[in-house]
């Protein structure tokens, strides 16, 4: 759905990439993770690929429409939900959608049933500038989905949102995924990317650095051992058991067998923990 | 579809914002300006004051040949204030003075002296004749006083002045000239600034407004075009131009103008003006940065206004200012026999250049609308 071979980008227009030399695939269907620290090239690529900002070099397909001369009819098949809210202040909620569903030549999605997806029901009368910033976020998020995408980008979805709201917007792209929409997430937030992503791309300094899925780069990455706590005589012990050694593993059977176990843990490495590694940099 | 939709979302934004407002609330406020205070016609006439130190039978005399040059025949008694004091005057409305005849010369002096008006003091000198005394103000150029020298004590005589007129040749080059009142004369320049010119200007506020708001990049996600989103604004501006126009042109003018004939050059005009200001935007990221190049421009198109009012000062170049066209061509639109093949002529000029400008900007947006 999304193809990109050795994409370069600068903002002067001289040898100061902003991108360099950028390569990946999105299959139909992925969740991609885009993850890098701030202006690590996240958003410039993302722009390129939505066509906000010109193609400089390098190839770059989306949807099967060719970015170097955009095509109207790609804005059709793709959705962009954007970091920084940004709409009709003085039009209602209502209006906004209703605006630019005239605004696709493409079956659209209702409105309200839209609104209603985001938890917005009852506020689709208030003109957005009286929105808070959760609420602002939550109908630009919706409003991109408002073409029934089959790409849809996604800029740090739930920046910004409470953690019940962030919830139910990752509940969405879930649902929405199943369906078969290919979601391209640009974030700097690990969690979110660990829960949604089938691979995600570690981006810093302009360059690609590692693309892999969650769980292979935790395993690839993380210590393969185990964290238990258990009683045994009244007293509470902890013991590490190595998931690899046979000797280890048949202590650990029996200690299950045996005691009561108090907590439980698997030392595998977090994708922030694992963007360091590779990377050498925080993703803040 | 998908720009009269857009259209309608700017009008309705416009309706809801500030910009759209103030130029109706400069539309009605130029109107009443010119219903209130600017007269049909101006009164170009100064005023004198007159103390005549003449015998009675002389003073009758005077009297009645200025009586005979009164518009209409009459004189009015008048009490004029002066400082502190009310002072009793015969007024005379002449062709190109009013005349206030005092009975009290040291007043008439202190018209001169204090209110830095014209005062004269009309006497017999030895032979008999009239005698004029003049007090001016000291800044008078010395043309004018010898003229009043010449013409008022007789240096030359009447008679040789009629002469030396008699012998000019006067060749009249256009035959029934149409004249606009001069209420009328002040609506051009008033539809050129309020219909073009601040359009071009709030064009580029509303572009730079919603740059600021990001709402240009979900456009810009969209299946609509850059050249939809950018004619949807042009075509809220230029349904402005034309409401504000006619707030202007109808109590003004009534059903006189060819309103038809005045639409087209709005549009194509309007057009022109928003394409350029289209163009100007597209170099800026916002208003701030584009104010300068914004002032300049307007400016240079207001320059023709100073030649309209300046009938002496009209160079060629001049000329090259679209402004100078649109001024032509509102003047002729207004008047009862305008010349209709020079309004069509700029419009169509108009709108050939709109177009090209309004290309050149879409090729320029579409690279840095997002940006």
């Amino acid at each position: 759905m999304i193809s990109v071979r050795n994409l370069y980008h600068s903002y002067s227009n001289d040898d100061k990439y902003a991108v360099k030399d950028v390569s990946f695939e999105v299959k139909e269907g992925e969740v991609f993770g885009f993850l890098g620290p701030s202006g690590a090239g996240k958003s410039t690529t993302q722009n390129i690929l939505t066509g906000l900002l010109q193609l400089q070099k390098g190839e770059v397909a989306v949807a099967g429409y060719n970015i170097k001369k955009i095509d109207n009819r790609m804005f059709n098949e793709i959705g962009m939900s954007f970091e920084e809210s940004n709409l009709y202040g003085k039009m209602t909620a209502k209006e906004n959608l209703d605006f630019y569903r005239k605004l696709f030549d493409v079956e659209t999605r209702d409105s309200m049933d839209l609104i209603r997806i985001v938890g917005l029901q009852g506020k689709e009368n208030i003109r957005t500038k009286e929105f808070s910033k959760g609420m602002k976020h939550r109908l630009t998020f919706a409003r991109s989905m408002i073409n029934n995408p089959r790409i849809w980008f996604l800029d740090e979805p739930t920046t910004g949102l409470d953690p019940a709201i962030a919830s139910e917007i990752k509940d969405i792209i879930r649902e929405e995924n199943k369906k078969g929409v290919t979601v391209f997430l640009t974030t700097h937030n690990m969690y979110i990317a660990d829960e949604l992503c089938d691979r995600v791309a570690f981006i810093v300094d302009g360059e690609i650095r590692l693309i892999d899925s969650p769980k292979s780069l935790k395993l690839a990455y993380g210590d393969k051992l185990v964290d238990v706590e258990y009683i045994k005589d009244g007293k509470v012990l902890k013991e590490t058991f190595s998931t690899v050694m046979e000797e280890d593993k048949q202590r650990l059977i029996r200690v299950i067998g045996s005691h009561d176990i108090q907590t439980m843990h698997t030392k595998e490495a977090t994708l922030e923990e694992i963007f360091i590694k590779v990377t050498g940099r925080g993703l803040v | 579809m998908k720009l009269w939709h857009s259209f309608k979302k700017e009008l309705k934004l416009a309706s809801k914002g500030m910009y759209f407002y103030i130029e109706v609330g400069v539309a009605v406020v130029m109107l009443l300006v010119l219903l209130l205070f600017v007269p049909k016609e101006l009164d170009g006439r100064h005023d004198e004051y007159l103390y005549l130190d003449l015998p009675q039978g002389a003073k009758e005399l005077y009297l009645e040949k200025i009586r005979s040059e009164d518009l209409d025949g009459q004189e009015e008694s008048v009490t004029l204030k002066q400082g502190g004091r009310m002072i009793s005057a015969r007024k005379f409305v002449l062709e190109d003075v009013r005349l206030y005849v005092l009975e009290d010369r040291e007043a008439v002096i202190r018209y001169a002296e204090e209110e830095r008006e014209v005062a004269v003091v009309v006497a017999l000198d030895p032979d008999d004749g009239l005698a004029y005394t003049y007090y001016l103000q000291g800044y008078e150029s010395e043309k004018l006083r010898n003229l009043y020298l010449i013409f008022y004590n007789k240096v030359v005589s009447m008679e040789e002045i009629e002469a030396f007129f008699d012998d000019v040749e006067v060749r009249t080059l256009e035959g029934n000239p149409q004249m606009l009142n001069d209420r009328e004369n002040l609506l051009p320049p008033f539809l050129t600034f309020n219909g073009s010119l601040m359009g071009l200007f709030i064009l580029a506020a509303y572009v730079f407004l919603d740059k600021q708001e990001g709402v240009v990049k979900a456009y810009a996600v969209t299946a609509a075009s850059v050249w939809q989103y950018l004619m949807s604004k042009v075509g809220v501006i230029l349904f402005a131009s034309v409401l504000t126009s006619i707030i202007l042109v109808a109590p003004v003018m009534g059903t006189g103008p060819n309103y038809p004939l005045l639409l087209v050059f709005l549009a194509a005009s309007g057009f022109f003006a928003s394409a350029l200001g289209l163009v100007l935007t597209s170099f800026y990221r916002d208003i701030e940065q584009a104010f300068g190049a914004l002032y300049i421009l307007i400016m240079v198109l207001i320059l023709p206004n100073i030649a309209y009012f300046t009938p002496s000062w009209e160079p060629a170049w001049l000329k090259a200012i679209p402004s100078h066209a649109m001024l032509e061509s509102f003047k002729e639109i207004i008047l009862d026999r305008g010349d209709m093949g020079y309004v069509l002529g700029a419009s169509a000029g108009f709108l050939a250049a709109g177009a090209v400008l309004f290309l050149f900007a879409n090729h320029r947006f579409k690279k840095t609308l997002t940006l």
